[in-house]
């Protein structure tokens, strides 16, 4: 019994502390080199400027309202404060000053136009962004609720379970029963859900080392899928396409519709340093599952937006379909098969019923399409 | 039926179920075993059990708490045109481990190299290979690797090192002394270009070749007889006899893989020619050759001379020619009879020799002179030009180095410090030279007493050029970025010579220069460089037209016939030349014939045995030098202990630590020439007993007729003799589930058992493409090796004297697989084209499948094989995992596994095919094993197509299946063997 107890105050303990640490992820590491040091109440001031808290004469500055300090849920095509931050940490005051009152972007000229802000202040948000730079990103906070719902649930369980055989404080009949039952429902769909999930992360949308929008290539501008994940066509990967890719367009369109010239920038920034762009893979299979593009956009002719939504829609890549077995192989019993490919000419009983008119499509289980060896080697 | 059977015990006590290993692995320790990674606890409490239970329990709910780890997708910044992310891209080169050539094509996935195959373009292998070369790829990301400069034990910049060696040479070559490139035979000749330069700049260079496993006798004889240096090729495909004395020319004899296929190509009969060669092989051991051999005459090692001398005079007489003054021998050698089939095939015989006597080569060259076979069965026009070390140039090496007259010595691919004869007196004439350098890529004994070490690239990382033969050429082209900080050896030797050139630049202007004029294929330059490199191999009409002007000079032979114990130093077919003894693969690879692994162990006659009172594991002392276990060995010759070598390496890496025993103090002198047996051996029994890792007794299949055999005067009498059973299998067949029919493919594989030698080159080239496991010698004594394809070796006749046969067994796919009606989970199933299918995720590891499977091909992942510290080969390390194949899933520990026929395979064909729009053509396809296969025994393909070869090889009379009256109609089809007797 003791022991028992004791695990169990282990793993909640354990439980506890995952939780905390796990959700930190460190997508933008600040940078360690050393930054000149600068008066706390020049940081202060900076930063009350930064936030709109310093009317000047004529209107009131809120830099904030669009570089966002600190994480938020939306997407913000701006430059957070902490991107303006690590870009000018090592630049002069001269620099960052002709970047924010003479800027080259069209976007960025509309809404800076009406700057008014003199060389002291620009000093001093100077400062308050070295500072910020110098601190880096803030740990994400956890997302308790769901958690803490299922410890509180499992603790009233106890508790309920405790009084009903031992304590007896309770004196109402029924009422453990009850908790019991309650407790117990919502404590196995906690797990059966999360069981579920496993290893499954439909809606995922994570931050990209680039704020890329989708909508404006694939959508407003048309561009085909293919050409940038050209490698679709001939790999099992479809591919992120390489910086000289985005370079092909960017050589020429280097102020962007939504977030101006600074995202754009990291592409020459990557080329010219030579230093790698970190994608993060929306889209994951299992290491066991063997998937292959080539064969469905080539061969099956499938359309991207099959399994990946409408993509052309999307300003920041969501996974849209859950990639789960069950829809895969639901998939596979349902689709036609290009038959006209001529490698499937061995296949010549499915022709000659396709030809004799009893079946109407060959699909992709009719040709061992469901096969476990198809997808896990 | 002929009795089959596998060791000693069972033909004695019938099959053995090696019943103390089965109590051993009673399953109560396995629960707890399982559950923690620990293999060997040995008593679990109920109470332990609770505690692992909720431990697991617990960790389940965390695991669902916890996050997906990010995953990155980092594209290239520029990407090369040549390069697709996430598909393989194959690159023609060359293996060279200083000991063995083979032209290979690199299979480059991502940036790495995870596969060489044979390269199919060159036509003395057609995509051979040997399970060293399949092997090799390991050696690329071996953790042991030197990975810097070293100066002194220490790591240096190159610069440093090569302003100090540049000082300590200068000075050497002001004092008039010689500096030395000890080395394992250059036929490079860009290398020998740049040595040709580094000669002009220090005029007191000597090259002295060295091999590891001398072949001087031979080499001198033959300049003796021609006047120039190269040995004559024997070709193997013209030979109607071979007389064969000790030469393992299958196994590892001058170019194994080349003779293979030749050998085979006469080995192979067809109805209505009934033509194969007929091998008469002497020899001491069992060698892999003398196994495939026709007849096997046992002789002891001294008395091979007398044997050949006594041939010779026997043939010479029927020719007139002078004869040789030698006592008549003693004995059945059945020489009379031989001579006569010698002398019935004048020119178009071939007499071999492996030894390293220089006497034994006259009388060879003189009996091969005799039969008109220089110009016939030996190719005098492009000889080979791999070995060209020579003893007495060591010999009188080591003389000057004591003397004081060698100032510098340069280590390529040489480590005499372990495999010289006298590696002390080495040593100790070391301390007089005062500049010692290593060549070397990889830790070995005679790295510790170099002042520097400057590593070498790995070959596959390297430029190289080769002419293993006079006018064939084979190119080495890098396949991956060096991993370290390496330098090609030939960079370092123009560096201190004052060239400053890159290698790559140099080597090709050295084509450009010599070997483009040697052709008239391509009239530019450029063109020719891009083909040569991409068909990695190049013959020109170059030839060298050797003339054996001078025959013998040997008169009269002396020998005392001892009675004494002999011993016999041999090759190891797996670890070969020692370069490969810390590659856990070629570890575990069993013996062809032994079926060891992981050991070297003192071969003994079953008679020998029983007279010394030995048992197979007693530990004997031999000459109070060394302790070595025994074992049994049917077939050796009475009186003969054969040892391996290139076993008990000290510094190579952690892999060949404690493995065997070092055999190179008993290689002797003789005659300017080094020995490789020795005779009047003591041997005593210490008492101790140790067990040998063998495969041997795993696996039965219970006394049926598995391996078939019939004779060529039957086989041509009767094309189903000796396979008479399968057609009464084929006529009673029936069975109880519906036949299935396979609308498209219908895969099979055949396997030619006249073809099939048994090197085990198959076995290896499936655990590289198939992530197969190591398991340590503890586990292979477990019976847990994961090998998915085995070679089966049986012996037939009597103990003293038996017939060995061949037999890879892999998963028979059969069509009415039992293994897949026992499973609860349907973890293995059959597909629409065949196979039978295993899904490892599926799996819970009940094991039905194994119990149920009559072949016992499938394997068990009995503990976690990858990233287990107890368990330290390749998958438990970072480097080494850069070898595995993204393609295939690493097995998790209690799952079952087994051949899939290398689906992965089969489905990148099949796409490329419907990404090109055709169909799919009969060959395309070639599971890993069918492809490395150096002797082509094994045809893939599909049985729905009628004008398949595979269809054809189903079709043959000889085809038969592995106890096919189960009715479990297997896939695999073996081609009864045919004997020449």
């Amino acid at each position: 019994m003791k022991f028992r107890v004791a695990f169990l105050c282990f793993s909640l303990l354990l439980f506890i502390t995952n939780v905390v640490y796990s959700e930190t992820d460190s997508l933008l590491k600040a940078s360690s080199k050393k930054i000149t040091e600068n008066s706390p109440s020049d940081i202060r001031t900076g930063e009350r400027i930064f936030h709109g808290f310093v009317p000047s004469a004529t209107k009131t500055i809120n830099c904030a309202s669009c570089h966002n300090v600190g994480r938020i849920d939306t997407l913000n095509w701006s430059p957070s404060a902490l991107d303006l931050a690590l870009k000018y940490a090592k630049k002069d005051l001269a620099t960052f000053k002709s970047a924010i009152m003479q800027p080259t972007g069209n976007l960025m000229s509309q809404i800076h136009e009406n700057l008014e802000l003199n060389d002291e202040q620009i000093r001093q948000i100077k400062s308050y962004l070295t500072e910020l730079a110098k601190k880096g990103e803030e740990p994400a906070k956890p997302l308790l609720t769901n958690r803490i719902i299922f410890i509180l649930l499992i603790l009233l369980f106890l508790l309920a379970f405790i009084d009903f055989a031992i304590t007896h404080k309770v004196k109402i009949a029924g009422v453990h029963l009850i908790v019991l039952l309650v407790t117990a429902i919502f404590i196995t769909k906690y797990i059966v859900t999360s069981a579920i999930g496993l290893g499954r992360s439909q809606n995922y949308q994570p931050d990209q080392p680039i704020k890329f929008s989708h909508k404006v290539h694939a959508g407003q501008n048309q561009t085909s899928c293919l050409y940038c994940h050209f490698n679709a066509e001939q790999s099992k990967a479809a591919g992120i396409p390489p910086a000289n890719v985005c370079a092909n367009c960017h050589v020429i369109v280097k102020d962007g519709s939504r977030s101006g010239k600074f995202e754009i920038a990291k592409i020459y920034q990557a080329l010219d340093n030579n230093k790698r762009i970190e994608w993060i893979k929306v889209h994951n299979l299992p290491d066991h599952v063997y998937f292959n593009h080539a064969q469905h956009v080539v061969t099956g002719k499938i359309d991207c937006k099959q399994c990946h939504g409408d993509v052309a829609s999307m300003d920041q890549v969501v996974q849209v379909k859950d990639l789960s077995m069950g829809w895969c192989v639901n998939c596979h019993r349902e689709t036609g098969v290009q038959f006209a490919n001529k490698f499937y000419g061995k296949y010549e009983q499915l022709h000659k019923d396709l030809n004799d008119g009893k079946i109407d499509k060959v699909t992709v289980e009719k040709i061992g399409g469901t096969d476990c060896m198809k997808c896990h080697y | 039926m002929e009795k089959y059977w596998r060791s000693i015990d069972e033909i004695e006590n019938g099959p053995v179920q090696d019943k103390k290993n089965l109590e051993e692995e009673s399953h109560n320790n396995e629960v707890i075993g399982l559950l923690e990674g620990i293999p060997f606890k040995t008593s679990a409490s109920r109470r332990d059990f609770l505690k692992v239970m909720s431990y697991s329990v617990a960790s389940a709910a965390l695991l669902s708490a916890c996050q997906k780890p990010i995953q990155h997708a980092i594209p290239f910044l520029i990407q090369p045109s040549d390069i697709v992310p996430g598909k393989a891209s194959h690159y023609a080169s060359t293996f060279i481990d200083g000991n063995e050539f083979c032209p290979i094509v690199v299979k480059v996935r991502d940036g790495r190299p995870i596969k060489l195959e044979g390269n199919e373009l060159y036509k003395y292998t057609r995509g051979g290979t040997s399970a060293r070369v399949q092997a090799s790829i390991l050696s690329l990301y071996d953790n042991a690797r030197i990975k810097n400069p070293k100066g002194k034990n220490k790591a240096i910049q190159w610069i440093d090192a090569d302003k100090e060696i540049v000082a300590g040479l200068e000075k050497i070559n002001r004092n008039g002394q010689d500096i030395v490139l000890l080395t394992s035979t250059i036929f490079s000749p860009s290398t020998l270009k740049t040595i040709e330069d580094f000669k002009s700049h220090y005029p007191h260079t000597k090259v002295v070749n060295y091999d590891v496993v001398s072949y001087s006798g031979m080499a001198d004889a033959y300049k003796e007889a021609t006047g120039k240096t190269g040995i004559p090729y024997p070709l193997f495909n013209k030979a109607d006899v071979i007389v064969n004395f000790g030469a393992d020319f299958l196994g590892t004899w001058l170019l194994p893989t080349e003779f293979t296929l030749a050998y085979v190509s006469k080995r192979k009969v067809e109805k209505g020619t009934y033509k194969m060669s007929r091998h008469i092989q002497f020899e001491s051991n069992l060698s892999l050759t003398g196994s495939n051999a026709d007849e096997r005459i046992q002789i002891k090692p001294s008395e091979e001379l007398i044997i050949l001398a006594n041939l010779y005079n026997l043939i010479a007489s029927k020719q007139g020619a002078e004869l040789l003054s030698v006592a008549p021998i003693t004995g059945d050698f059945k020489l009379e009879k031989i001579s006569n089939e010698l002398l019935g095939n004048r020119g178009k015989s071939l007499v071999l020799s492996g030894s390293n006597d220089i006497s034994i080569q006259k009388i060879i060259i003189a009996i091969n002179g005799l039969l008109n076979n220089y110009g016939h069965t030996f190719d005098l026009e492009k000889p080979i030009l791999i070995k060209q070390g020579s003893d007495k140039e060591m010999f009188e090496l080591v003389d000057n180095m004591n003397t004081g007259k060698v100032g510098a010595i340069f280590f390529n691919n040489a480590n005499p410090c372990h495999d010289y004869y006298a590696s002390g007196e080495f040593i100790k004439a070391l301390e007089k030279v005062d500049l010692k350098i290593s060549f070397s890529g990889f830790p070995d004994e005679t790295m510790p007493y170099c002042d520097f070490v400057c590593p070498d690239h790995h070959f596959l990382e390297s430029w190289n050029d080769f002419e293993p033969r006079t006018g064939i050429y084979s190119i080495s082209q890098p396949c991956i970025h060096h991993l370290f900080d390496t330098r090609p050896m030939q960079e370092s030797l123009l560096t201190w010579a004052d060239k400053p050139v890159k290698w790559d630049e140099y080597m090709k202007s050295h084509w450009e220069k010599v070997i483009y004029s040697k052709q008239n294929g391509k009239s530019d330059f450029e063109s020719f460089w891009i083909e040569t490199l991409q068909n990695g191999t190049l013959e020109t009409t170059e030839s060298e037209k050797l003339t054996i002007s001078k025959v013998s000079d040997i008169k009269e032979i002396k020998i005392d016939n001892s009675k004494s114990i002999e011993l016999q130093l041999v090759v190891p077919i797996a670890i070969a030349s020692g370069f490969h003894s810390n590659n856990p693969w070629l570890q575990e690879l069993p013996d062809p014939i032994s079926r060891v692994t992981w050991d070297n162990y003192a071969s003994v006659s079953p008679k020998f045995a029983t007279e010394k009172n030995l048992k197979t594991g007693d530990v004997i002392m031999v000459d109070n030098k060394i302790e070595i276990p025994v074992l049994v060995q049917p077939g050796q010759t009475y009186g003969v202990i054969s040892v391996a070598l290139n076993y008990g390496r000290i510094k190579v890496g952690k892999v060949a630590e404690d493995v065997g025993v070092n055999m190179y103090p008993f290689v002797n002198k003789q005659n300017n020439n080094l020995q490789y047996f020795q005779a009047d051996i003591s041997i005593h029994k210490t008492g101790k007993t140790v067990t040998l890792a063998q495969t041997q007794t795993h696996h039965t299949m219970e006394g049926r007729e598995i391996v078939r055999e019939t004779t060529l005067t039957k086989y041509a009498d009767k094309p189903t003799s000796g396979n008479e059973a399968h057609e009464e299998f084929e006529k009673t067949h029936q069975t109880l589930y519906p036949e299935r029919k396979y609308d498209s493919f219908h895969w099979g594989l055949g396997i030619d058992l006249n073809a099939c030698i048994g090197c085990g080159a198959c076995t290896i080239a499936c655990q590289v493409e198939n992530n197969v496991a190591v398991v340590g010698k503890e586990q292979v004594t477990k019976r847990r090796i994961m090998h998915w394809i085995r070679v089966d070796r049986y012996y037939t006749g009597p103990p003293e004297k038996p017939s060995v046969l061949f037999q890879p067994v892999m998963c028979q796919h059969c069509d009415n697989a039992p293994c897949e009606n026992v499973c609860p989970v349907a973890a293995t199933t059959h597909s629409n084209e065949g196979l039978n299918q295993m899904t490892y995720n599926r799996c819970l590891g009940t094991r039905y499948c194994i119990n149920n499977c009559p072949y016992k091909v499938r394997r068990f992942n009995w503990l976690k094989f990858a990233d287990n510290p107890k368990f330290d080969f390749n998958q438990n390390s970072q480097l080494g995992k850069m070898v595995l194949n993204p393609d295939v899933v690493v097995r998790e520990r209690g799952v079952v596994e087994k051949c899939t026929f290398c689906v992965q395979r089969i489905q990148d064909k099949k796409l490329t095919a419907k990404l090109e729009n055709r169909t799919l053509k009969d060959g395309e396809v070639q599971p890993a094993c069918v492809q490395s296969c150096p002797a082509e025994a094994m045809t893939f393909g599909d049985l729905n197509d009628q004008h398949s070869n595979i269809f054809k090889v189903y079709a043959n009379e000889r085809n038969y299946h592995l106890l096919e009256e189960l009715h479990t109609l297997p896939k695999v089809g073996y081609l009864t063997k045919v004997r020449n007797t």
